[in-house]
């Protein structure tokens, strides 16, 4: 009988640990259906036969920037546009930067994917139609200028998509109430703690450290200077004239090289390890996965100077101001420094592709024809004729709104719905006459060089040379950090310089080769 | 003679069919269940393995689930290139590293637990440190990497709060982000969180010892701690030895506690990268984000073999020392 007992015990302690290995493995597969769930429903979205309410046709759209400011359908903006082309949008946001590779690989794509990062991917025939099929057989009177058609004619000879939000030198230079984006590096600073340490000019970069320096004194509390963790490096980059940023090329007598290797670099990195060495950043800042703690650092008053991009003196001013706060950001000059410099290697931002799976590929060209045409263009950058803005005759729109006031922009749908758009267009929402950001805008339009073709350096998917690019960069994202982070400046020199090696046993040589080639290739694109 | 032999044969045949069916209609109700098991198995283990021929091939995700059969086979070109890595070190030590330490440390931590909570008397008391004991183990990581963060942060978290608050430091302990800190981090807080779970599986092996055994050792003279290490303990050892197994065949995901991706994945970040990249996040980085599937599928291979000889090993040392093992 007791040994009975004991047995059993036993079994039941088996029993008991077994339902639990299967209940964990139950667990794990369950994130895997999910994930899958996930990706179905947006085929069923494509499956869905077109809704028919007054000849409305609905297309599912996939937005590949899980940072994406609107999620839906609505708003006055894209109300207006379903009114002008009879086409609603069904909108799926990435969840996260995996998802759209994981729809590529299952299958399960939408009418229309709106993507930044995997534009070289969706350039496949076996996934996307080619624009200009569907142009010549369509919409033959879709004329897109022939430069943009030459950056993203890939090696098949068609084109799959047409970024947004990007200008060549000329229509920069003939626009100039075209003052560039928001999506440019800056730095707001409190203008009432500046006040108090009696105005000290912040011209050069040495003035800048001093001045955080007196901040950390007089205000032992505060975080002399805070980060976005996407905006980071950007700002202080460019003070040092490195022509590029970490991942990127930069070009000099004619011959390309990797950014990590531009002379400058090694100073950029100095500066940044001693911004850490003297306690003027945390540490912390840089393993940050979300950019609001930033944001909240600078409205709640626990930050000195905020690094973002041109606009966040503004932005930060409204969210300080409805919080019942009383001090204000001011931007710091774009230049403080004699070697700044902006290169602008864009191509542009992101575009949209038709997909394979897509139910209508007329009616979807035929909507991109509308979005590209001056009307469609300045409904969705600057909003709804008459109830948002006025054309002035001097070139540019009356804004009723502020731009910066990014619950009203969004609500609204101003801007976000740029499928296909230009950088000129985008460049005047940014002119409001009297804002910060025009003016650190202006600043930096004075001192950008524009070398497109660098950005004609485009890898193709899967091919060798992308896979040590990527190798290279996911190397620079985990070394960098030990440089800004290290103890002294020998320790920082010393870890730039395993950095540099690292990148050229993975095989930088051999894609800087490969670069040099495809840029004497292309390079003639512009220089017609 | 002949003609005999072949019917009896026959007869001897279906009479031996419509017992197996007679004995399989009696244990019908426990064939089901290991029918579902079967299933389970079936469906979601054996079935994805024909995506293992990714790891030999130069796979593109815009192929689709048929390019799996249909790209090109490059041998090992993958394997090599996952140890050529110039990570590869870094890496395979991190993933070592942090599984014996779990190994050590929350493996007989719910042991120790289960000993000392069946030596308290007080019911209500026992109760109480048990539910509060398991009750983390329902956190899901994220979460518990949530309330890390409120805890830790070198800028808002409140034990650096207090600490700093009581003069006991003078500069923020960076436990988030500091390397150094991140293996105890991690160990620590799976220890924390898994050990009131499995204290229940080795709680019910004690509760299966003979209590006379108890009473007849008292009578010998036999104390406390005498009574722990000569009764309790080895009425435990079939359990812990069976745990031991399944926790060393896992041991490269954690073992017992598990985790440990979700470890690497929710607390590294690009500083304590240098300990916190394990083989699990850099298979998942490079496959999912990088979309390279096959490299990722190679990686992981590796890591499969490795944890099928562990098991397989520590099983055949099992039964050779102890005499339990698991097959």
């Amino acid at each position: 009988m007791k040994r009975n007992k004991g047995k059993k015990a036993l079994l039941l302690s088996l029993i008991l640990m077994m339902t639990i290995a299967l209940m964990s493995a139950c667990g794990n597969n369950n994130d895997g259906q999910k994930e899958n769930a996930g990706v179905n429903n947006s085929a069923e979205t494509t499956s869905e036969p077109p809704a028919k309410s007054n000849e409305v046709k609905e297309l599912s759209l996939f937005i590949d920037a899980s940072w994406y400011p609107v999620k839906e359908w609505k708003g006055t903006v894209a109300e207006k546009i379903t009114e002008k082309t009879g086409i609603k949008l069904k909108v799926t946001v990435a969840t996260d930067d995996k998802q759209l590779p994981l729809m590529i690989a299952s299958g399960d794509l939408p009418d229309l994917v709106f993507t930044n990062a995997n534009i070289d991917r969706m350039s496949d025939s076996k996934l996307s139609y080619p624009w200009n099929e569907l142009i010549e057989k369509y919409a033959p009177d879709f004329k897109i200028d022939p430069t943009r058609i030459a950056i993203h004619t890939m090696d098949d000879g068609n084109f799959y998509t047409v970024r947004n939000s990007f200008a060549t030198q000329e229509e920069v230079a003939n626009n100039k109430y075209s003052v560039g984006s928001d999506g440019n590096p800056g730095i707001a600073v409190r203008e009432d703690i500046l006040k108090e340490l009696g105005n000290p000019p912040i011209d050069t970069i040495d003035n800048f450290i001093k001045v955080l320096g007196m901040v950390k004194q007089k205000y032992p509390d505060m975080i002399p200077l805070i980060m976005d963790k996407d905006w980071i490096e950007q700002y202080f980059l460019q003070q040092f004239g490195v022509e590029g940023l970490l991942d990127g090329w930069y070009e000099r007598d004619g011959k390309v090289d990797y950014a990590i290797r531009q002379p400058e670099m090694l100073e950029f990195f100095k500066f940044m390890n001693r911004l850490y060495r003297e306690g003027y950043i945390l540490a912390e800042n840089f393993a940050y996965t979300n950019d609001q703690i930033d944001d909240q650092y600078a409205t709640s008053g626990k930050a000195f100077a905020h690094s973002h991009t041109v606009s966040i003196a503004d932005m930060d001013n409204i969210k300080v101001k409805n919080a019942g706060g009383s001090y204000t950001f001011q931007m710091l000059p774009s230049a403080i420094s004699k070697s700044t410099k902006a290169v602008s290697s864009g191509l542009g931002f992101a575009g949209t592709f038709i997909t394979k799976k897509n139910k209508d590929p007329e009616a979807s060209i035929k909507f991109l024809e509308y979005l590209a045409s001056d009307e469609g263009k300045k409904l969705t950058m600057f909003g709804v004729e008459g109830e948002h803005w006025t054309w002035n005759e001097e070139g540019y729109p009356n804004l009723k709104y502020d731009p910066s006031d990014a619950d009203f922009v969004n609500s609204n749908g101003i801007k976000w719905w740029y499928l296909y758009n230009d950088g000129v267009m985008e460049g005047m929402l940014s002119y409001v006459p009297g804002a910060q950001k025009t003016k650190a805008l202006m600043e930096r339009k004075a001192f950008t060089v524009y070398k497109p073709e660098l950005g004609l350096i485009q890898l193709q998917p899967d091919s060798d040379e992308k896979t040590i690019k990527t190798k290279i960069d996911e190397m620079i994202k985990n070394e960098k950090v030990k440089i800004y982070l290290a103890k002294s400046e020998e320790e920082a020199v010393a870890n730039y310089e395993t950095m540099v090696k690292n990148a050229e046993k993975i095989g930088l040589d051999r894609l800087v080769d490969w670069a040099n080639q495809t840029y004497q290739k292309k390079k003639d694109l512009f220089n017609k | 003679m002949e003609l005999d032999t072949r019917v009896t044969g026959i007869k001897g045949k279906t009479e031996q069919r419509t017992q197996f069916w007679k004995r399989f209609k009696k244990q019908k109700t426990l064939h089901l269940f290991v029918g579902l098991g079967m299933i389970f198995l079936l469906v979601f283990a054996y079935t994805p393995m024909f995506g293992i021929l990714m790891a030999f091939k130069q796979y593109s995700i815009s192929t689709g689930i048929k390019g799996i059969f249909t790209s090109e086979w490059v041998g090992l070109k993958h394997f090599k290139e996952f140890f050529n890595d110039y990570q590869f070190g870094t890496i395979v030590r991190n993933t070592l590293a942090l599984s014996l330490l779990k190994i050590l440390f929350a493996f007989p931590a719910p042991i120790l637990l289960a000993i000392l909570l069946s030596e308290v008397k007080n019911l209500k008391f026992k109760r109480f440190v048990q539910t509060i004991s398991y009750l983390p183990h329902f956190i899901s990581w994220v979460v518990v990497a949530g309330i890390a963060f409120a805890f830790l942060s070198t800028d808002i978290g409140m034990v650096n709060k207090a600490l700093l608050g009581l003069g006991i430091i003078d500069k923020p302990l960076d436990v988030l982000t500091n390397p150094n800190y991140f293996w105890g981090l991690a160990t620590g807080s799976a220890v924390w969180k898994e050990m009131g779970w499995w204290t229940i599986i080795f709680l019910a092996a004690v509760a299966g010892i003979n209590p006379s055994l108890y009473e007849a050792a008292q009578i010998d003279g036999a104390g406390r701690l005498a009574r722990i290490r000569h009764i309790t303990f080895p009425g435990m050892k079939g359990t812990i030895v069976v745990v031991l197994i399944l926790t060393i065949g896992s041991i490269l995901g954690g073992g017992l506690v598990g985790s440990n991706f979700e470890q690497a994945f929710l607390f590294g970040n690009s500083i304590n990268n240098p300990t916190s990249e394990i083989v699990q996040t850099y298979a998942f980085k490079v496959g999912l984000r990088d979309g390279r599937f096959s490299y990722a599928a190679a990686i992981d291979l590796i890591q499969s073999i490795i944890s099928v000889i562990l098991i397989f090993s520590s099983n055949y040392i099992a039964k050779r020392t102890s005499g339990s093992s698991l097959f």
